[in-house]
């Protein structure tokens, strides 16, 4: 398990919190208690290439399931490629809400000195 | 004297992270950027241990904090340091616009298949633009706050009006007087009307030829149509002259890849070599216009396009190792955005994007538009991108248009789904014309966008090749100079 994702192991055939439920429909739980929605509909923006995402509330689940856009497509590359997005995603939430304080200070910093601020002041 | 490794060392949880982002390489290789696109390459285990705070291999530590991707809890060095280099890559923001486009005429002796705009066998004048429509467009390139201006014409053929582009220049140099700017002109032309006056004129002028050259001749030919059939030669002819007569350092080719280009990288790479040129532009083809009708050579996708550009590179790259000079123009604009703090202002890869505040299009009749591709979409019918008039708008009307702001705005790369935790995001751009011509709005979906899919390819490509082989890091640091 990934401790970057933050996600307990819920299930020995699927880690980082998401658990196969259904073979003949390809579905994936996430605890929402590990996961957050945030997480979970960047990662459904950034494969829509590749297959389309239903989110639903289940419990203490959301339950994702999957539409590859492509057939031939097997459920376990479908299922792979959905966690390894999600895992990323929760790790890109969890970088830019630990550094929006330093990335805001950066950008105020930047553009402090352009003369723009003042130049918009005195107009 | 020398501290002792203790005394520097980071322990576990003693660093906090720098904003930045990263992007899966391989199966064992993430690269890390910061703010401003300096990166660091790192195995999975090293990004996990490094962002849950568990790392404690003193030398990646080292090597994240150079790279401003880590700090020292209460370090205020490394923030205004990230500071000064945002602030000198977006430097070039206050003094728009710099490119002026001229399009002196849209009549043309080629036929091209993937042309959106020429009119061969339009009536003398029809499609002209005239003395008084450029002055109007001249007046407005002078508002431009930008301390450079250049002015390039475009046609159709613009020699096929070069009484106008005398006449531009001329106006333009007397203007000048005035505004003291620092000016050039480029004459974009197939060549095949390029004789001693044109040649005269250029020397004396200082002007820059930009010309195509999609490779070798019957690739040329069969792209670039003409009466005789011998635009290939025509050009060559050219080339050859404008570097004798002009100097090497004044003619460049670009070329546009058309299905028939695909699996002929090295021979189209080979004929600029063996004509001197130092520079090729591996170009796809736009997105635009009759290339979308099916007969513009445009029935590739962007994963064959990748496969292309990857083995035009390895050309490239081959030729530098045996000592012929010859850059890939798209990786040196890259290379610049990744090892320097310097934006070389490309239209395609800035966000802000370009339009309008990069460049401005007057167009033979004074529309102005916010690109060349939204002036192409226009002759499709699709004036979304028409800014104004040369007769009747002022600077300040097209500047502050909607149709201008929305667009930009719209499109910043920092707010846009996707673009703003991507590791790419620095060296990428907003191009909201691709995607309001392919996708019906100015932002896109990124997850379905060719362009994304192709510059991400593009990027992964260049670092990949960075990481792995020291020539060519060293290659991608001489380009970037």
């Amino acid at each position: 398990m990934s401790t970057a994702s933050g996600s307990p192991d819920t299930s020995a055939e699927a880690p980082n919190g998401a658990a196969a439920l259904d073979a003949a429909e390809t579905t994936l739980a996430f605890d929402q208690a590990t996961v957050d929605l945030d997480a979970l509909q960047r990662s459904v923006y950034a494969v829509a290439g590749e297959m389309t995402v239903d989110i639903r509330v289940c419990g203490v689940d959301y339950m994702c399931t999957l539409f590859p856009r492509r057939q031939g497509t097997t459920d376990d590359e479908l299922r792979h490629r959905f966690r390894a997005e999600v895992n990323d995603q929760i790790l890109r939430v969890r970088i830019a809400k630990e550094t929006e304080p330093l990335r805001n200070l950066v950008f105020a910093l930047a553009f402090s000195q352009t003369g723009l601020a003042e130049a918009e002041g005195s107009a | 004297m020398k501290l002792e490794r203790s005394a520097t060392a980071l322990p576990a949880h003693g660093w906090q992270l720098l904003p930045l982002r990263f992007h899966r390489l391989d199966a064992d290789s993430v690269v890390l950027t910061n703010l401003v696109g300096e990166h660091v390459f790192v195995t999975p285990e090293e990004l996990d241990a490094v962002v849950v705070g568990t790392c404690t291999d003193q030398e990646l530590l080292a090597r994240l904090r150079a790279a401003h991707l880590i700090q020292v809890p209460g370090e205020r060095l490394p923030a205004e340091l990230l500071a000064i280099k945002l602030r000198t890559r977006m430097r070039r923001l206050p003094d728009s616009t710099g490119l002026h486009i001229f399009v002196v005429t849209l009549r043309c002796e080629h036929t091209c298949r993937y042309c959106q705009v020429s009119r061969q066998s339009a009536v003398k004048n029809e499609f002209d633009m005239t003395e008084e429509t450029a002055r109007r467009a001249l007046e407005l390139a002078f508002r431009s706050p930008s301390p450079h201006l250049k002015i390039e014409f475009q046609g159709g053929e613009p020699l096929l009006n070069f009484p106008l582009v005398r006449w531009i220049t001329a106006e333009a140099n007397r203007m000048n007087k005035e505004h003291g700017k620092d000016l050039g002109f480029v004459i974009a032309t197939n060549l095949a009307l390029l004789d001693e006056e044109v040649l005269d004129f250029c020397a004396e002028e200082k002007i820059h030829i930009s010309t195509s050259l999609d490779g070798p001749q019957d690739l040329h030919n069969g792209n670039r149509r003409r009466p005789g059939r011998d635009s290939w030669q025509q050009a060559v002819a050219g080339i050859r002259q404008v570097q004798e007569r002009l100097g090497e350092d004044r003619v460049s080719a670009l070329m546009t890849t058309t299905e028939a280009s695909l699996g002929r990288a090295a021979e189209i790479i080979d004929t600029y070599a063996e004509l001197g040129l130092r520079g090729v532009f591996l170009r796809p083809i736009s997105p635009y216009g009759f290339a979308l009708r099916g007969r513009g050579g445009a029935n590739y996708d962007v994963d064959r396009w990748l496969e292309f550009y990857a083995v035009g590179l390895d050309k490239i790259v081959e030729l530098n190792r045996q000592g012929v000079p010859m850059v890939e123009i798209y990786a040196s604009i890259i290379a610049k955005k990744m090892l320097t703090n310097t934006d070389p202002g490309y239209v395609d890869l800035t966000s802000p994007a370009g339009i309008g505040i990069g460049a401005l299009v007057y167009n033979y009749d004074g529309d102005i538009y916010a690109s060349d591709e939204g002036r192409m979409l226009a002759e499709m019918g699709d004036r979304t991108f028409r800014l104004g008039s040369v007769h009747g708008s002022s600077y300040a009307d097209i500047m502050l248009s909607d149709r201008l702001l929305n667009p930009l705005t719209e499109s910043i790369t920092l707010s846009a789904p996707m673009c703003t935790t991507c590791a790419f995001e620095p060296y990428c751009g907003a191009d909201p014309v691709f995607h309001h011509a392919t996708m019906g709005d100015f932002t896109g979906h990124k997850a379905l966008s060719a362009f994304c899919r192709r510059n991400m390819g593009v990027f992964t490509l260049l670092l990949r090749k960075m990481r792995d082989d020291p020539y060519f890091r060293d290659l991608m640091r001489r380009w970037a100079q």
